[in-house]
């Protein structure tokens, strides 16, 4: 197979950046990077990378060289942690290619991990959402479900699923024998903890895909109630970690931070009319379309200055869209908003009564923005299903069941009722793995004594 | 060569799959001979007097459904039947009897004796005739030689045949019959993977000393449902067997003897069936249950005999006589014939084809116990397999072979040769993954076309064949189109019988699929001139289709989405071992089944899920 080569740390300006070769040819290509060094396997050495056709030197970088199969593909790896300059890092690809290597198609490190045993179907899936991750705790999450926590919260219930199979199998299979005859209740106790189970590991993927994907958070408000500081004091208070969407410049409206570790895409609507506003209309258009695709849309209005038409028009136009409303300026607070607010009255929008630039009510305003997506969010043990293909396995896996237990109270014979727990177990099988009839057969012998 | 008798197919052994191969290859017009140890004995019912019962039924009607005889002797010799699961659905309903065991031997030798072109001859086979790995004949003991371009190894559990009764052992095929030491010793010598099984008996009673009052009686059906398709009415008067149970005194005497059982002291190296299990397995397996179930099965209308079902047992027979004494109502009976294991060869069926020749001997075929299998209905589809096959390679026809999804007979043979056996292995219901597909009632249509096209169904067969169908179709039809509207008389009593509201109209159909509506009501309800032409049976056939129906499609499509990449093909001559990554074990399983589409290597036992999704990978990026 081709040697494949990649920047193995994110895009953009960094101390330090992570090119990876892997393949037969990697170690041959660091080779004469660096003048014919010899490499020990695990061992990092710092060295200076020529560039192959001039000879002029590229950097100072630290080089490591993973032997087959120790290492994360299986196959040969060397890691070259070089400077974060893009032009360096553009320099050192150049240099790979041009010795033999091929960019890498995205996810290819991972699928050479799996083709080489080194990895489950499960634990590639989570890899990938780990080079995705854009937090902290998308990461550690992904790390999770590489040590297998899927297949261990799955386990017990595809016991438990399994035992209700056995039980009716046996019967309908093993006539003439003197089994004990089931407990109907008990059969349906099992089967409706089962489904609620799968729900609830199903429910955590909206918080999970919330972990991975992040939120898109919109500001409107009319000009001058303060957006851009309130815009800024959300940003700036995790400036440390902000990663910056690629393409997009410090003073872009969009801006992502994180709250809890979950992303956050911050998008200053202020923003789309102020820099298009050479025809007003397309401004309009864009901000409605901004407002359409958030998440959840925060309204910003000014304590200072009561409540005006313009803010009542704002307010009527995202009625209908996930939203909560930021009062301003409570520093110099004049007017009491939430009497004027009609849907406050009622208690059918949230408000929150902030100071961009105190810094007062921020802390709320960020509970706030995540609260409505987090109340059927994480279960008990803090445990996340992230990804949509084990989802939908997971709801899949319900709805048979769903439909077995319907059938199981109309006193549908065994062998009809039998068709959705085993599909339910197949589904279940995608995610880690299939139960064979000889694992059936097996409990099915181990729990009772059949045969004459 | 020289041969004393030349033939196309030689059967060696006329047990069960023996029957069946030699009958289905002459009656595709191949001369065939079929050379048993002892004439008198074929057919032999070796273990218990009885056919069918869940999913062994099945294969007897889908044999039948193929022009096979098992159905028809069973039929003609049983003394008791009965419907098994008549409360469940009809896909899991499954036929069984009691038979007589010597009128069963009887029948099937003048069944065989009718068949033209089957030549029935008594020898011991010794040895194969093989040049350039292809078969030529066999040697029979009185150094005759039989010539033959297919040959059929049907030889049950004498191979190498060991009896084990307490601490004695010997040599034998079943009790009182030689064993074929240098069959086995040949087929070792050929280079095939032979093991080691183990099975057994129980002891057989004299009727005249056992309290018949102490037991439970067990009548058989009232109206006998028959294996054959053929068969319009079971003649032999029925019998009723009885029910009784073990007692824990008698378990706790089992308990003290362990060390005088072959099982248990370690003699017996080969492996028994799980669900056939000797009384002291089920004692030590299952100590806390203080009783077990045993029946009381007689042997026949014209002997004493009684078969204590439940009782295997390879105990010392003095031994055997004080136990069954333990048992309520058996206080003073007499064994007859005392219970013993027996231990023989088997060949790992993973180097047979799915025609039953042998991957390694070209026109050798295996059939029945020789490739692991228990049952006399397991060993029967095989030897039928083996006949059509055999006679095909003979006449330079294509192979026949069933699906997994046409027959239970498609089942067996595919998880014998792609997983091999780690015990005798037995069908079970659960193993078809179209359970609901593979009715008993629907073996005709299933399979009778099939059999009409090789040439084994006859023209009387085929006709009322074709005049069942024609009727279950007519009724699909008249089931979904006759329909009660709000305003009919009969929509207000069935809505009052129901106690709920139908709608503004219910097709039969639709009023079937209600909780609490039987066949006989539907039966009633159907117009004339159908409900006279139709039997009841064939109402049921045709309701079964509806009922299922829905079922079978939901889950032919999830199967469809979750298998998509089943019916990839993995090349011919495909180098597991080039797949990096793979562990030795896991290449070795592949290896060994050789799977021809990834759905073939995906159902391998034992094939780690990360190994399955390398393969997957390696080969779609091909």
């Amino acid at each position: 197979m081709t040697t494949i080569v990649a920047l193995a740390t994110p895009l953009g300006k960094s101390a330090i950046a992570v090119v990876r070769l892997s393949g037969k040819e990697a170690l041959e290509i660091a080779k004469k990077l660096t003048n014919g060094y010899n490499f020990k396997p695990r061992y990092a050495t710092l060295r200076k990378i020529y560039d192959p056709q001039t000879a002029e030197i590229i950097d100072e970088a630290v080089i490591t060289y993973f032997q087959a199969p120790k290492s994360f593909t299986g196959e040969d790896i060397v890691e070259i942690s070089c400077h974060g300059a893009p032009m360096v890092i553009r320099q050192i690809l150049d240099a790979c290619l041009y010795l033999g290597a091929r960019m890498a198609e995205p996810g290819e490190f991972s699928l050479r991990a799996l083709m080489n045993g080194k990895m489950n179907l499960t634990q590639v899936e989570a890899i990938r959402d780990l080079i995705d991750a854009q937090t902290l705790a998308a990461a550690r999450q992904s790390i999770r479900q590489m040590k297998g926590e899927i297949s261990n919260r799955l386990q017990p219930l595809k016991d438990k699923l399994l035992d209700v199979i056995v039980i009716l199998e046996s019967a309908l299979e093993f006539v003439e024998d003197d089994l004990p005859e089931y407990q109907t209740e008990e059969i349906k106790a099992s089967l409706t903890e089962i489904i609620n189970d799968l729900e609830k590991m199903a429910s955590t993927f909206k918080a999970g895909k919330l972990l991975r994907n992040g939120l898109r958070v919109a500001l409107v408000g009319r000009p001058n109630v303060g957006k851009s500081s309130l815009f800024n004091a959300l940003v700036g208070y995790e400036r440390a970690i902000v990663t910056s969407i690629a393409g997009t410049t410090r003073d872009s409206i969009h801006e992502s931070f994180s709250i809890d570790g979950i992303p956050i895409s911050l998008i200053d609507t202020a923003g789309l009319r102020e820099t298009q506003d050479v025809v007003e209309s397309i401004g309009v258009e864009r901000t409605k379309k901004a407002l359409a695709d958030a998440d959840l849309v925060l309204v910003v209005l000014d304590s200072s200055e009561g409540l005006r038409q313009e803010d009542k028009e704002i307010l009527k136009d995202v009625e209908n869209l996930c939203h909560l409303v930021v009062v301003n300026k409570i520093d110099i607070k004049k007017f009491d908003l939430l009497r004027e607010i009609p849907s406050s009255v009622n208690g059918e929008v949230k408000i929150v009564e902030v100071s961009a630039k105190t810094g007062e009510g921020l802390e709320y305003l960020k509970r706030a923005i995540l609260e409505p997506f987090q109340q059927e969010g994480l279960d008990d043990k803090g445990f996340l299903i992230t990804d949509a293909r084990h989802a939908d396995l997971l709801q899949r896996a319900r709805e048979e069941l769903e439909n077995s237990l319907i059938l199981f109270e109309q006193r549908a014979s065994e062998e009809v009722v039998l068709v959705g727990l085993h599909n339910a177990m197949k589904f279940l099988g995608q995610i880690t793995g299939e139960v064979t009839t000889e694992d059936m057969l097996n409990r099915i012998f181990s729990t009772f004594c059949i045969g004459k | 060569m020289y041969f004393d008798e030349v033939f196309d197919v030689v059967v060696i052994g006329a047990g069960h799959a023996g029957c069946e191969a030699a009958a289905a290859a002459a009656r595709l017009g191949v001369q065939t001979a079929l050379v048993t140890i002892n004439l008198d004995l074929i057919g032999q019912m070796s273990c218990n007097p009885a056919i069918g019962g869940i999913a062994k039924g099945h294969l007897v009607r889908e044999i039948d459904a193929l022009g096979g005889v098992m159905g028809r002797v069973i039929d003609r010799t049983g003394i008791q039947f009965r419907l098994l699961n008549r409360s469940r659905g009809p896909a899991v309903q499954s036929p069984r009897a009691q038979a007589d065991r010597s009128l069963y031997r009887l029948e099937m030798r003048r069944t065989l004796e009718g068949v033209p072109n089957l030549h029935l001859r008594q020898g011991t086979v010794v040895d194969f005739i093989v040049r350039n790995d292809q078969i030529f004949g066999v040697e029979l003991q009185d150094t005759r030689r039989i010539g033959a371009k297919a040959v059929i190894v049907a030889t049950g559990t004498f191979l190498n045949g060991t009896i084990h009764s307490g601490m004695r052992t010997y040599s034998a095929g079943r009790a009182g019959e030689p064993a074929s030491i240098e069959l086995a010793q040949k087929l070792r010598e050929l280079g095939f993977p032979v093991g080691r099984l183990k099975t057994g008996t129980p002891p057989r009673l004299d009727g005249r000393t056992i309290d018949w009052d102490a037991f439970e009686p067990q009548p058989g059906d009232e109206n006998p449902v028959a294996f054959s398709f053929a068969t319009e009415k079971i003649e032999q008067p029925q019998i009723t067997c009885y029910i009784g149970y073990t007692s824990e005194k008698l378990h706790q005497r089992i308990r003290e003897n362990l060390h005088l059982s072959p099982l248990y002291s370690g003699k017996i190296k080969g492996i028994g069936p799980r669900y056939c299990p000797s009384i002291e397995d089920k004692v030590v397996k299952f100590a806390d249950k203080n009783r077990h179930q045993l029946f009381l099965e007689p042997e026949g209308h014209n002997t004493n005999e009684v078969y204590l079902n439940g009782f295997s047992t390879s105990l010392p027979a003095e031994l055997q006589q004080e136990l069954v004494r333990m048992i309520p109502g058996l206080e003073e009976v007499k064994i007859i014939r005392p219970g013993y294991a027996i231990e023989y060869d088997f060949v790992d069926p993973r180097q047979i084809k799915p025609t039953m020749e042998t991957i390694k001997i070209k026109g050798l075929f295996f059939a029945g116990q020789i490739n692991g299998t228990t049952g006399y209905e397991e060993a029967a589809c095989q030897g039928l397999i083996a006949g059509i096959n055999a006679a095909l390679y003979v006449q330079s026809r294509p192979s026949f072979q069933l699906r997994r999804d046409e027959a239970y007979i498609g089942v067996l043979i595919d998880d014998l040769i792609r997983d091999g056996v780690d015990e005798p292995y037995r069908i079970f219901t659960s193993r078809a993954e179209a359970r609901l597909l593979l009715r008993h009632d629907n073996a005709d249509r299933r399979l009778m076309p099939k059999g009409r096209e090789l040439g084994l169904v006859g023209d009387e067969d085929w006709e009322r064949f074709n005049r069942r169908r024609d009727r279950i179709m007519r009724l699909h039809r008249i089931l979904e189109t006759t329909r009660f509207k709000r305003s009919s008389t009969e929509y207000a009593s069935l809505s009052q019988l129901l106690g709920c509201d139908l709608g503004d109209s219910i097709s039969l159909a639709q009023l079937y699929q209600r909780q609490g509506v039987t066949v006989d009501l539907i039966y009633r309800l159907l117009p004339e001139p159908i409900r006279s032409e139709s039997s009841i049976k064939e109402l049921e056939s045709a309701l079964a289709d509806i009922v299922y129906k829905g079922y079978i499609e939901n889950q032919k499509s999830i199967n469809e989405r979750i298998y998509h990449y089943d019916e990839l093909k993995i090349p011919e001559n495909f180098d597991f071992r080039k797949v990096s990554g793979l562990s030795m074990e896991m290449i070795e399983r592949m290896e060994r089944v050789k799977p021809q589409t990834f759905g073939q290597l995906r159902k391998i036992n034992g094939l780690t899920p990360a190994a399955v999704s390398t393969v997957l990978v390696y080969l779609t990026k091909k």
